[in-house]
């Protein structure tokens, strides 16, 4: 018999007991790392390492497949011959769990970015080293290193316009206003920072920093959601 | 069961013993050994999704390619002490997803008494875990360890309680400041 | 994904439905007619009762403009009593107490007579029965007759506890109320939970709980977990039920007449 024995050698040794990683260990990880991110409030890094790795054994498999059925011209009979055909099924159910793999871990993310989207953060501006006059913006954008993969801060980009455009149709509706039924109609807010005047139906209020107003919740949600002011009860 | 359902991806990663019917020439690697073949009769711990796929390798012609076995976690030791006391089990030990690697292995092995045995562990442990979600000062003591306890369906169980009983406290309490 | 709220009604959506319950309040002020978007409100004319959504009643007392005359459940010895049935009587054991009637049901007190509701019509002429929230349920002189036991409306938990906030000084011994709306949440919610265990039946097919008389905030509240359960029941029991149905389907290939009827009772269970 004449079995093409060296597979490529693409498995990694952790320790000295030569642990190997079998197909879909790499995967499973992603998907581990999806897990993690839902429950999440902030999208962590883009895990561009082991995506990598993940298409890469896919296309390992891919060229195993194909070496496996060189031999054969064409004329591949399962039947006749198990043993191969049972390590193409192997090759082939392996390739088909990456996908998977990838395809969960990628949809869990741009979920999470369509979901920042509609809460209004703004994930890009975060990414940007701040510049030192505002602020806003503080969080974890020290070094400037982005945690989405440009393909992810394109999408988080063109969504954004997207829900911007949607959202301008209506003018008497905020869409991405907050979801809590109001208790009251009115409410009294402390101005926590300076956010000069603001137009309302009844008329303009100007907001300065550490003062008292009685105003209607309607017209303050959005500056509450930014942090400019904050509801006394 | 969605295809890009993350619970039922790892549910999917669970593994359970095969042992392989006849000789595969460098399949080694799902043994740990890379290169090497696979004899007739070698044991294997293979992930579900790869394991119940070979299992049924009649459709290519040829008698099935490997053979299954239960999986640890549903070992009749572990029926055994469930049937004894639901609630002392550390089910997230014996597999973070036990109850979807419970409805996939029940698929596959017609298995009776062990639908029973399961539909009490949970009605039994979803009554506890109720009244741990209402209790608004946490888990206490025993609550600890037996919340740790849980496998993924029931901490997403727990999950759903806590968070409504919470709201309803919310509101109430903000009803009160004013 | 970009909706945040778990499926169902949460909380303060419940209590927001809730405001919309009519109450009877005595005004302190004249106050000229209102046209909303929920109907016209009276001019206020005291001291003349008048019936007006929770909102705006609560709004106006926390104005001083009116005083809310409380529902008659919501008095300590009303609440007493349904604590009692609730957790005394044996046949409440394992349900609800029961909720107001409906206009034109008989009342507890004399079953076997036939409902005799009144329809009512719509603009268009249509016939209809008026149900809860459309029911006034929580106004002062609803037309109970004397001898109707208190029962606890849709709105018991949302209702009550407003009233508390913000009206105390209209109900009769706050504190008392407080704790006898207290005690019996605590003892529904129990009820509730108990009945996990027969839920497994319901779960495939037949069977389940009784959740006649259970108010809004109590459904939202325990929504999540027994849908849950419900659901997590109805997938370990899944090989089973398959096989119930493979077996159900054999018989009826083999006994034809006894086979439609089985399954004819098996859709009468759900």
């Amino acid at each position: 018999m004449d079995y093409p024995r060296s597979r490529v050698p693409r498995w990694t040794i952790d320790d000295p007991d030569r642990v190997v990683t079998m197909y879909g260990e790499l995967g499973n990880k992603l998907v581990q790392h999806a897990k993690r991110t839902q429950a999440l409030a902030q999208l962590p890094p883009y895990q561009t390492e082991i995506v990598r790795a993940v298409t890469r054994e896919v296309r390992d498999l891919d060229r195993d497949v194909a070496r496996l059925l060189d031999p054969f011209e064409g004329s591949f009979n399962p039947s006749a011959d198990p043993a191969t055909a049972c390590s193409l099924l192997v090759d082939h159910l392996c390739m088909r769990r990456n996908k998977r793999c990838l395809m969960a871990y990628h949809r869990v993310r741009t979920e999470k970015l369509e979901e920042l989207c509609w809460t209004g953060v703004d994930v890009l501006e975060q990414q940007q080293p701040s510049d030192g006059s505002e602020d806003r913006g503080v969080s974890q954008s020290a070094g400037g290193h982005s945690s989405l993969s440009p393909e992810e801060e394109e999408y988080f980009r063109l969504y954004s316009d997207m829900l911007a455009a949607y959202k301008g149709q209506w003018t008497d509706v905020d869409l991405t206003g907050t979801l809590e039924p109001p208790k009251d109609l009115f409410i009294d807010v402390r101005v926590l920072k300076d956010a000069g005047e603001i137009q309302t139906e009844y008329g303009v209020i100007n907001l300065t920093k550490n003062s008292q107003l009685y105003v209607r919740q309607g017209d303050v949600e959005r500056l509450i959601a930014q942090g400019f002011l904050e509801r006394l009860s | 069961m969605s295809y890009y359902d993350i619970d039922s991806i790892l549910t999917d990663a669970q593994k359970l013993p095969c042992t392989f019917e006849l000789e595969v020439p460098g399949l080694g690697i799902l043994e740990g050994n890379p290169g090497d073949d696979i004899k007739a009769g070698t044991r294997i711990d293979l992930p579900l999704w790869l394991g119940e796929m070979l299992s049924i390798g009649a459709r290519l012609g040829t008698s099935r390619l490997v053979t299954l076995d239960m999986p640890d976690a549903l070992a009749e030791r572990v029926m055994n002490a469930l049937k004894a006391d639901p609630r002392t089990v550390d089910l997230r030990a014996l597999a973070p997803h036990f109850y979807t690697l419970s409805e996939r292995i029940l698929e596959i092995f017609e298995e009776e008494e062990m639908v029973d045995v399961l539909i009490n562990t949970f009605k039994k442990r979803a009554a506890e875990i109720s009244d741990h979600a209402h209790n608004p000062r946490g888990a206490v003591g025993d609550g600890v360890d037996f919340l740790r306890g849980l496998d993924e369906t029931e901490r997403q169980l727990f999950r759903a309680a806590h968070d409504r009983a919470k709201q309803v406290r919310i509101w109430a309490g903000e009803a009160k400041k004013k | 994904m970009a909706f945040p709220l778990p499926r169902g009604i949460v909380a303060s959506e419940i209590a927001f439905l809730a405001e919309m319950e009519t109450v009877t309040v005595v005004p302190r002020q004249r106050l000229e007619g209102l046209e909303l978007l929920g109907g016209p409100i009276e001019p206020l004319v005291p001291p003349r009762r008048a019936s007006l959504p929770l909102w705006l009643a609560l709004l106006l007392k926390r104005q001083r403009r009116a005083n809310i005359i409380p529902p008659s459940w919501l008095h300590p010895e009303s609440l007493s009593l349904i604590l009692e049935v609730e957790s005394q009587h044996q046949d409440y054991k394992n349900a609800f107490s029961p909720p107001p009637p409906l206009p034109g049901q008989p009342s507890v007190r004399d079953q076997g007579l036939e409902p005799t509701a009144r329809p009512q019509y719509t603009l268009d002429g249509n016939r209809y029965y008026a149900a809860p929230p459309f029911l006034p349920q929580n106004t002062a002189q609803t037309t109970v007759s004397s001898g109707e036991p208190p029962a606890l409306p849709f709105h018991w938990i949302e209702v009550g506890n407003m009233l508390l906030d913000s009206a105390s000084d209209d109900l009769m011994d706050p504190g008392q109320i407080r704790r006898l709306l207290k005690d019996l949440r605590e003892v529904r919610m129990a009820k509730m939970r108990s009945g996990v265990d027969v839920l497994d039946d319901a779960a495939m097919g037949g069977g389940g709980v009784a959740l006649t008389g259970v108010g809004a905030m109590e459904l939202g509240d325990e929504r999540g977990f027994l849908s849950g359960v419900v659901d997590g029941l109805r997938k370990i029991g899944a090989s089973k039920e398959q096989a119930r149905r493979e077996q159900l389907a054999e018989q009826r290939a083999n006994g034809g007449y006894n086979g439609t009827q089985d399954e004819e009772e098996d859709y009468m269970e759900f």
